[in-house]
């Protein structure tokens, strides 16, 4: 993949780079110089702006009924079609993004603090406490995530927060586990031993001193982490089982979409919901990707 | 090496002990608790009723015990039984998983002979083509929705050019005998096996070609170009054979994401395996059945995690663990 990046980035010039290379700028410009993933932000960024600033501006309610235009094929008035009930599936595509979206953003953002929390606790303390949370970060691993997720919103219900405790539920465990990794590299090190000598506290030293060390390994697995929450949430709606009708959420409009699409050849039902979470995950993979080679320059791949 | 193992699969006990407190946890928060009576049935019992099937499923004994008495009876097969057809739990499942093993293990197998096909020779063609076309397909086969690539395949070959059937491991219509009805149940599971190996081909490609690049590079496989080993050799008998180590380990983790995968192949499909059987349930509130499955299903992920361990310090001998 990043073949095509290091042709065209300049030859590495001799003399002492390397102290730059952990500033901020440092990784900001490896990571521009990685095309599919400066292009992947640049596409997240608009798919975006697009779900929050457009419907108002496209002119269609996405639950707006219409039954003289229904199952009608794209065009300059319908950008994605219509469904059997004529409500204009550009609108439904926009406004499940933004519920799609917001899902995986909030997820993100639950198992992030989980993680960040049982890492760094974990780490920093070590002995029983680290080998408590490790195996339950090894029973998170072992259980079907997509499995747990559906009986517990069969459980609870389907509605936002749920569904996004269930995602976030098995979101957590590889951020937990890499921030440990760092705490337990970085607490070995003399400037915490300084740090601890002129008085500073077991928080201080792990949030202000050990913290930033791990940002890393944690903005790396916080993106490839809305990949996987949109992915399992799409599921979870694809089988019926997430938010339901009329709200549209890019999976729901997929689950809609199967008899359109097998029985009556209706495509457009099918190919605009997928393509959207397909051109997401792509991005956000390749997002990671990059600022996985940018913070660890000498770990980038072939 | 022995005691390793022996202690490796100790350790999975703990785990699973920790697997089956959380299922039990889950089976407590079901409505109407363990007691495996359908709602209508407790709706017309008596209070006095109620207290006597409370004595004898021993609801009124503390939690840890009945937490004993349930793993016991899951130890023993006893699953309790379907809330919905009142059949045993065991019995229903088992009967739904024939399907799912025949999808699982020809996608296992497809899988692993294109991923070692591409990989290998995208690692002898470093550089080309056919390596930046492969690894950009496999990149793009890991962000793809596998429900709507199913759906978009439907469109085409089954509503479109109208070539193979869209739902079902049969014709309905027509009993087929013999080669013919074997043709038949092939042209059923075209579609869904591609389906469901569509992410564990493209994950597992990658890492045989990263696997392959590693062992081309190393000084061993130049002494073997050099000694004028015909290049097949090298590359299959020297490269591939060291590279396989670390692919077969993947490979095997591989397993039980199959398995899990199948409920959205089965479901896009309509063929009645456990995955199937799992989403029914998850719609009738059947959560004897539901808990059953997850059991399965998490002792699958350990066990797989336990073999590719093992199987990872069995296939190099540089690994000790003494």
């Amino acid at each position: 993949m990043s073949d095509r990046t290091s042709a065209a980035a300049p030859p590495p010039s001799a003399g002492p780079r390397e102290p730059a290379a952990r500033t901020r700028h440092g990784v900001w410009r490896r990571f521009a110089r990685h095309r599919p993933a400066a292009a992947g932000l640049a596409a997240l960024a608009l798919i975006t702006l697009a779900v929050i600033a457009l419907p108002p501006l496209i002119g269609y309610d996405p639950e707006a009924v219409s039954l003289a235009d229904k199952n009608l094929p794209p065009s300059a008035e319908h950008l994605m079609g219509t469904d059997e009930l004529g409500r204009d599936l550009f609108a439904r595509v926009l406004d499940g993004g933004r519920l799609t979206l917001s899902v995986a953003a909030a997820a993100v953002g639950f198992s992030m603090v989980v993680g960040v929390a049982v890492g760094a606790v974990a780490g920093y303390f070590g002995g029983v406490v680290d080998n408590l949370l490790m195996r339950l970060v090894d029973i998170g691993y072992s259980l079907p995530a997509l499995f747990v997720v559906i009986l517990l919103v069969t459980l609870v219900g389907a509605g936002f927060w749920p569904i996004v405790l269930a995602v976030a539920m098995f979101s957590w465990m590889n951020t937990a586990r890499l921030v440990r990794a760092g705490y337990l590299s970085l607490k070995e090190q003399d400037f915490v031993e300084a740090t601890r000598g002129i008085g500073a506290g077991h928080l201080r030293i792990a949030v202000r001193h050990l913290l930033p060390g791990t940002v890393g390994p944690t903005v790396v697995t916080a993106t490839l982490g809305i990949a996987t929450a949109i992915l399992t949430e799409s599921a979870l709606s694809f089988l019926g089982l997430g938010f339901q009708p009329p709200q549209a959420t890019w999976g729901g409009l997929l689950y809609e979409a199967q008899r359109p699409v097998i029985a009556m050849g209706h495509w457009w039902r099918g190919l605009f919901p997928g393509a959207m979470i397909f051109a997401v995950v792509l991005a956000a993979n390749y997002v990671g990707d990059g600022l996985n080679d940018a913070f660890e320059p000498r770990r980038s791949r072939r | 090496m022995t005691s390793y193992r022996i202690r490796r699969c100790l350790q999975a006990v703990p785990l699973l002990l920790g697997i089956s407190v959380i299922v039990f946890a889950l089976l407590q928060m079901t409505p109407g608790g363990p007691m495996a009576a359908g709602e209508g049935a407790q709706s017309q019992a008596s209070a006095e009723q109620i207290a006597r099937l409370r004595g004898r499923y021993g609801l009124d004994d503390p939690l840890w015990m009945q937490y004993l008495k349930w793993l016991g009876g899951i130890l023993t097969g006893d699953w309790g039984a379907s809330f919905n057809t009142g059949r045993p739990v065991v019995e229903v499942i088992t009967e739904r998983l024939p399907t799912t093993l025949l999808l699982t293990g020809l996608s296992f197998g497809l899988s692993v002979l294109l991923a070692l096909v591409v990989g290998v020779t995208a690692a002898v063609r470093h550089r080309t083509l056919f390596d930046y076309v492969s690894t950009g397909l496999a990149f793009a086969g890991l962000a793809m929705p596998s429900f709507w690539f199913g759906l978009m395949l439907l469109f085409v070959f089954s509503y479109s050019l109208d070539w193979l059937p869209s739902s079902g491991l049969a014709d309905l219509r027509f009993r087929h005998e013999g080669f013919a009805a074997f043709l038949d149940r092939a042209e059923h599971l075209v579609l869904p096996v591609a389906v469901l190996s569509l992410v564990s081909v493209a994950s597992l490609t990658r890492y045989v070609r990263s696997s392959m690049l590693d062992v081309l590079g190393q000084d061993y496989i130049r002494t073997a170009r050099g000694n004028g080993l015909p290049e097949r050799t090298v590359v299959l008998g020297h490269g591939l054979r060291n590279a396989s180590i670390p692919v077969v380990t993947v490979a095997v983790l591989a397993i039980p994401e199959l398995f899990l995968g199948a409920v959205i192949t089965e479901t896009i499909f309509g063929l009645p395996g456990m995955g199937r059987l799992f989403v029914e349930s998850a719609e009738l509130r059947d959560y004897p059945v539901l808990l059953g499955i997850l059991l399965i299903a998490s002792v699958l992920v350990v066990s797989a995690n336990l073999l590719a361990d093992i199987l990872y310090g069995r296939l190099d001998p540089r690994i000790s663990y003494e």
